[in-house]
């Protein structure tokens, strides 16, 4: 059996999981510290090299998180084992995160002593032994996608960008998710390599108190939307005197488009199963739980590897590196309700109850699991106070805003691009994110608006693209930084619907614990709807206005509170596009189907048939010309051939236009 | 003790006294709906909210106070929203209160009454058992599409309701009564041609006829 870097190196090392060392982890690196021997120091040194090159001086990375799984890198995993024994490349085959960039998914990583490491975005199997063997065999880097160095050692070097010179990794700040593709996230001794575990071993060292103070003088504030002050909440638990004491890791992610919670729990899971333990530490609890999302399940069994990882080295369990304290975390799936992401709601359904949100106060640090002091942060905060204790409070405090510090993890999704989960300080500009992190449009089409935060977050038009993004300046224009999903929407967008989507998700997500969430929403979403068939009046625009306020201001928990906001948001910033579907009953998107009809080009139909054929209520006919036309009366608007014209001569026109029955 | 003060009068509690126990100390009248004390902790129906001075909302039935606190309990937008929530709550409630065993005498009735929501048909308050029902003695009363308001004393006198105090606006309570009407054997324009009396100058008497309308031509095909 190979040597890790986690086992003893010599017969001098004191160092077991019953007796541990409280240098332990600064021994791994920089060790031995106990002793002096240039033979253990070369080990270490010899096995980090395996870890950067693999044990035959080749490498090969390919990525195993749900975002790549689900665009096909188990069969290019696949194919890179045939192809290594095929073409007899000595090289490891292992596994990594992901980097956040999934437009270039699935990708490959060859790294090889003396050569560049090399990243092959949008890899198919059957590309795989090509690129093997130009890689390894031929020494031709020219097909790869980003270089992470140069080193002279390969050729085609200077076709291929560096990683570092591109735009959407440049203008990245990468502090929480600087693991995620880089290391293999089920390998703890990886971990250790990259620098972890130093955060725990340090706070270890201080006490709980100082712990507290760094993460206070860090400004660090919840990433899970509210941003309350991390450490202000650590203090208010440790201070009461009811024990025992609970931390909670919020790894509930249900936001549509978010998934960088996600990404960081499957790309480093140790970092969170770290930064918990320290929050642990910090408030005086010994027990600790995340709470994982059932719908992810990659994202559940990574959690639970590294806790029985850190369990096997001693880094959870009794007496953690020698510093008497005791702690034991237990990874715990969600049923899948959006509210469970509410934290009272999420002790309920620890406790075994329904996932019922209940009224605070008492505040769960105060009263929460089982009625103990109890906090729950959000994963992302986790890393964050992990990758803190480590680097030191100054760092993190670098970047950001004045009243909010360090960075946070965004993903951009919709009308791009590159779609991904970017890390950028806070306060930088949504424009920033959505254009030259992600690229805009991919089809040069203009920016309508940005839903930022989710359903419980706001549109913001695109005139206010230029607005920092911090919690307090978009609330301001009436949206909400949430938990960090942005998505896209283009012209092609109807605002009305855009809020219908995402009051559908909330009123089927209304726990139906109180009346303004479970019956508010649900007749919001019947006006909207009302709105989108074209029957909407000008008073029903005033009845949403004032049921979005009473729900807002009456709801018992955050998902009532915040569900109207993307009604609220658009009726600020598109009323116009309001009053088109009720005044005019025009969708200026051309999106709502009780509003649109098709129409066929007949000088330009081909007579091909497709449309007549994929028609479901056969309202398309042959007429005298050969040609095609569509019956208004029998078209149900579906939009199918619009899809399915080869040649794109079908338009939509507004449902009045054509005169008749419908106007 | 904590003193707590809700709409200008000062109380002097326990610690851990709900604000809502603190009103009724105070005389203050909260409306309130689902807390039942030792059974349900109440903060569902959201109707007792009270304000802070920072103009947060906090259900009066279940925050505790501690220490001096101030709350509003009564106040014009509070209120308002009140009867925006509770009319939120009816929406999805059944108001077949002629139907019911309870005959209207329950507090979503009461409550309605209080805020001032319409729709509960005067009928609702009716005191005499359903076996007593004029419509099933066949004497047409209106009582099923009127407005509750009044103390109904000629229907507990055994006269039939003329509609006096106005016609229920809401579209889906009047449909089901024209459906009850019908199924009871009464004609749908002889209930409209009896409303005439009263309600033909209200321009709510419209939205009336244009239901009865769709229920009597649904009738016929």
């Amino acid at each position: 059996m190979t040597w890790t870097l986690l086992d003893r190196c010599c017969d001098r090392c004191t160092h077991s999981v019953e007796n541990p060392c409280k240098d332990y982890v600064e021994c791994r690196l920089n060790g031995p510290l106990c002793h002096e021997d240039e033979r253990c120091r070369e080990l270490r040194r010899r096995r980090l090299e395996e870890l950067a090159y693999g044990e035959k001086g080749a490498k090969i990375k390919v990525p195993m998180a749900s975002c790549t799984l689900a665009m096909g890198s188990e069969a290019v995993y696949n194919a890179v084992l045939e192809a290594v024994e095929k073409l007899g490349v000595e090289a490891t085959v292992t596994i990594s995160g992901c980097y956040g960039m999934d437009f270039i998914d699935p990708w490959v990583e060859f790294s090889a002593k003396g050569m560049p490491t090399a990243i092959y975005a949008r890899v198919r199997p059957a590309d795989v032994p090509k690129l093997i063997e130009s890689y390894f065999i031929k020494r031709d880097v020219s097909g790869a996608f980003a270089l992470k160095e140069r080193t002279g050692g390969a050729l085609g070097e200077e076709k291929v960008p560096l990683l570092s010179e591109l735009d959407f990794w440049r203008k990245q700040y990468k502090w929480v998710s600087r693991n995620c593709g880089v290391v293999n996230p089920e390998s703890l001794e990886e971990y250790v390599a990259s620098g972890g575990y130093r955060g725990l071993s340090k706070a270890l060292k201080v006490g709980p108190e100082r712990v507290i103070d760094e993460i206070q003088k860090s400004g660090l504030r919840g990433r899970g939307g509210a941003g309350f002050p991390t450490g202000l909440k650590w203090k208010l638990a440790r201070q009461q005197p009811a024990t025992p004491k609970y931390v909670i890791a919020n790894a509930d992610e249900g936001d549509p488009g978010a998934f960088m919670n996600r990404l960081l729990a499957e790309s480093d899971p140790f970092r969170i199963v770290e930064g918990l333990t320290i929050a642990g530490y910090a408030v005086g609890a010994s027990q600790g739980f995340i709470f994982v999302r059932a719908e992810k399940p990659m994202m559940a069994k990574r959690l639970r590897r590294a806790v029985e990882e850190a369990r096997k080295y001693g880094l959870l369990g009794r007496n953690i590196l020698g510093s008497g304290f005791d702690f034991d975390i237990e990874v715990i799936l969600s049923a899948g309700a959006f509210v469970c992401g509410e934290e009272t709601a999420m002790i309920a359904a620890i406790e075994g109850k329904r996932a019922w949100p209940r009224q605070r106060p008492p505040y769960p640090a105060e009263k929460g699991l089982w009625g103990k002091p109890t906090i729950v942060n959000n994963v992302e905060t986790l890393a964050h106070a992990a990758t803190i204790m480590a680097e030191g409070a100054e760092k993190f405090a670098a970047v950001g805003t004045e009243r909010t510090k360090g960075t946070k993890m965004f993903c951009v999704t919709g009308n791009v691009k590159r779609v991904g989960a970017y890390e950028v300080p806070i306060g930088v500009s949504v424009r920033y994110l959505v254009e030259e992190l992600a690229g805009g449009p991919p089809d040069g089409s203009k920016i309508k608006a940005v839903q930022i935060g989710g359903p419980s977050g706001g549109c913001i038009p695109a005139a206010l693209l230029d607005l920092p993004i911090d919690y307090e300046t978009l609330q301001g224009a009436g949206a909400i930084m949430g938990s960090g999903g942005i998505v896209v929407m283009t012209e092609d967008t109807c605002m009305v619907d855009a809020a219908k989507f995402f009051l559908t998700f909330t009123s089927a997500e209304s726990c139906g614990k109180c009346v303004p969430c479970r019956v508010g929403l649900r007749t919001m979403w019947n006006i909207l709807d009302k709105i989108t068939r074209g029957e909407g009046t000008e008073e029903d625009l005033h009845t949403l206005r004032q049921m979005a306020e009473t729900v807002r201001s009456f709801s018992l928990c955050a998902l009532g509170g915040t569900a109207p906001n993307p009604v609220l948001s658009t009726l600020r910033h598109f009323v116009d596009e309001y009053m088109a579907h009720i005044r005019d009953k025009v969708c200026p998107a051309m999106v709502c189907r009780a509003l649109i009809a098709y129409r066929i080009d007949e000088e330009r139909c081909i007579a091909c048939g497709q449309c007549a054929m994929n028609c479901p209520v056969s309202a398309i006919s042959r007429v005298e010309s050969g040609k095609y036309r569509i019956d208004k009366e029998k078209c149900i608007s579906c939009g199918i051939c619009f899809a399915v014209c080869p040649v794109k001569v079908i338009t939509k026109v507004p449902r009045g236009s054509l005169g008749g029955g419908h106007a | 003790m904590p003193k707590v003060k809700i709409d200008g009068r000062v109380v002097e509690v326990e610690p851990g006294t709900t604000v809502l126990a603190a009103a009724e100390k105070a005389g203050v009248r909260i409306p309130r709906l689902c807390v039942v004390p030792g059974l349900y902790e109440g903060s569902s129906c959201r109707v007792c909210l009270v304000k802070t001075p920072a103009g947060r909302l906090f259900p009066a039935c279940n925050y505790r106070v501690y220490r001096d606190e101030e709350f509003v309990a009564t106040s014009p937008d509070l209120w308002e929203m009140r009867r925006v929530n509770f009319e939120l709550l009816l929406a999805f409630h059944r108001i077949e209160c002629w139907q019911c065993e309870r005959k209207g005498a329950c507090s979503l009735v009461s409550l309605a009454k209080e805020l001032g929501v319409e729709g509960i048909p005067v009928c609702s308050e009716c005191p005499l058992p359903p076996s007593e029902c004029l419509l099933r003695r066949g004497i047409l009363c209106l009582g099923m599409i009127t407005l509750a308001g009044c103390e109904a004393e000629c229907v507990a006198g055994g006269g039939e309701c003329w509609g006096c105090r106005g016609p229920i606006t809401r579209a889906d309570v009047l449909e089901r009564a024209f459906k009850r009407y019908s199924e009871l054997g009464f004609d749908v324009t002889s209930v409209v041609s009896k409303a005439e009396i009263f309600w033909n100058s209200l321009d709510s008497f419209g939205v009336v006829k244009s239901v009865a309308g769709r229920a009597s031509g649904g009738g016929r095909g």
